[in-house]
């Protein structure tokens, strides 16, 4: 794809400050809300439909030294996406730049995208925001949201939600707003050649000069290539990253041949009645049917 | 049960068998009204001029319509078998017995239905071959239907993400079979010149004694005397 866009994630230089969380919910209009204490600095538990960026900590205790990782989480945007194959509605589709875009407006809730993405990425909102019932605090907001929870579950209203690159910004020639918050330099967005050059060259300084003989690539050439290029300290999986994620075969079939072929059996089918009917008219002799 | 043609001192008196009781003609009328919203909706994902339906607002009524009509579709098995235990055991029994039979009707079917050719259609029980299939897809359909949509109406989020996707796949897979039976079932039921007392049957639950005799031959005359009847006729012909 000429012209593909990508982000640059340094995780060496990443000190999981956790700007670009507050970042992303500032341009996007996200709103914060409150969290349990679960014994780590990782917060929120995971991506959700009010945090499409997060830092995932993970420990890792490799031969030579003990590691404290930080990894950006998000969309991948991969260059095959499954999400985008799955979509029965449109509402995900590859953008400009190789970005996948997210259209809110026409996402009707179904959560195949979340079901099928190889990183478990798009979440659905649960409670619906329709329901108002996120704005409310305290007991009468937490009630409220059981509630509303419990009859989403029922209903299915919702909608999914995940990182799109600031669409916006990034079609207009401006930064993802977590990138241009990154006080570390852990973070950088540009032509994906140039960012996967910019990601070989720190791992030759990583793995010469710094001690990190595990350095390594990440985003490369997986799934088509993604969207984020990592710079991993570690094996992929020490960060929770699946080592070599795989377009689900399902994506395929359900859209490219189960669907055709429901078309085709419905479109035969109905042709082999008309013409039944108007060969039996002719045939059958209604004196003779009892 | 004999009925008197309205205007007639005397002459014609049709004999009515009853083939359905009155809750298997109600449960039929509900499965059909649900199968049908099920199937539009479901349909919304196939048709891609259908998509605009499918998205936004529209699509999150589709979705809503779709799991509604779904607990009553789900809800006439259960309903069926708790009030009539031993007419729905009596049912799948003859729906699971197939004989040479079988064989025959398949080989005469094209051109019994189509050409209108009797002499050759071997006799048929209560329920024909071309029935007792569409009964066997429906049951399966809608066991099917129920496993995989339940799942992924409430387990989505704690089943693994392979096995849901193998559900949206039976899921699908199910609803091409069964639509397209749906399509051949509605024309021999409601449009084929010959079965016009089909439809009749599942609105009064009875059908005539000429059609009894010539459309299920083994139910009016007993299994024995009907096959003996035809081989008759088959050797004399």
């Amino acid at each position: 794809m000429a012209n593909r866009l990508a982000m640059y994630i340094d995780t060496s230089k990443c000190m999981a400050c956790r700007g670009c969380q507050v970042a992303c919910k500032q341009w996007n209009d996200l709103p914060a809300y409150q969290t349990e204490n679960r014994g780590t600095y990782e917060n929120p538990p995971s991506l959700d439909h009010y945090t499409y960026t997060r830092i995932r900590f993970a420990e890792y205790d490799d031969p030579e030294r003990f590691q404290w990782l930080f990894l950006k989480e998000g969309c991948m945007h991969c260059g095959e996406a499954a999400c985008v194959d799955v979509c029965p509605t449109g509402a995900l589709k590859y953008g400009p730049h190789g970005i996948i875009t997210f259209e809110r407006d026409l996402c009707n809730g179904c959560g195949y995208c979340s079901q099928f993405c190889p990183f478990g990425v798009p979440h659905l909102s649960q409670p619906s925001p329709l329901s108002g019932a996120s704005q409310l605090t305290g007991l009468e907001g937490q009630i409220e949201m059981a509630r509303a929870s419990a009859l989403d579950g029922l209903t299915g209203e919702v909608k999914s939600a995940k990182c799109t690159f600031c669409q916006d910004r990034t079609v207009n020639g401006l930064k993802p707003a977590c990138v241009k918050t990154c006080p570390a330099g852990a973070l950088d967005w540009g032509d994906r050649d140039e960012m996967i050059a910019k990601a070989k060259a720190r791992i030759d300084v990583l793995k010469s000069q710094r001690g990190f003989p595990q350095a390594q690539i990440y985003g490369e050439t997986e799934l088509g290539g993604l969207g984020r290029i990592y710079v991993l300290k570690a094996p992929p999986e020490a960060y929770g990253l699946p080592k070599d994620p795989k377009y689900p075969a399902m994506s395929t079939v359900w859209q490219k041949i189960l669907q055709p072929v429901g078309q085709i059996a419905f479109g035969a089918t109905i042709v082999g009645a008309i013409t039944a009917f108007f060969v039996a008219r002719r045939n059958v002799h209604m004196e003779e049917v009892e | 049960m004999s009925v008197r043609l309205r205007g007639t001192e005397s002459a014609i008196q049709i004999r009515w068998i009853p083939k359905y009781t009155t809750l298997e003609r109600f449960l039929h009328w509900v499965h059909t009204a649900t199968f049908i919203p099920l199937a539009l909706t479901g349909f919304v994902l196939f048709a891609p001029f259908l998509t605009p339906v499918a998205q936004g607002e529209a699509g999150a009524h589709i979705r809503l319509i779709h799991r509604i009509a779904a607990i009553f579709f789900g809800g006439v098995p259960i309903i069926y078998t708790i009030l009539q235990p031993r007419r729905m055991l009596m049912n799948l029994r003859e729906f699971l017995s197939f004989s040479r039979y079988d064989v025959l009707w398949a080989k005469n079917a094209i051109p019994y239905y189509v050409l209108g050719r009797h002499h050759d259609m071997p006799p048929q029980p209560r329920f024909n071959t071309g029935e007792r299939m569409t009964a066997l897809v429906m049951i399966l359909g809608t066991l099917t239907f129920g496993i995989t949509g339940l799942s992924m109406w409430f387990l989505k989020s704690i089943m693994p993400v392979f096995l849901y996707q193998l559900m949206v796949f039976f899921h699908d897979l199910m609803f091409i079979i069964t639509f397209a039976m749906f399509l051949v079932h509605f024309y021999l039921a409601v449009i084929h010149p010959m079965m016009w007392q089909s439809l009749v049957s599942m609105r009064y639950g009875v059908v005539s004694e000429s059609y009894a005799r010539e459309h299920h031959a083994m139910w009016y005359y007993g299994e024995r005397r009907a096959k003996e009847m035809w081989e008759q006729r088959h050797s004399e012909s």
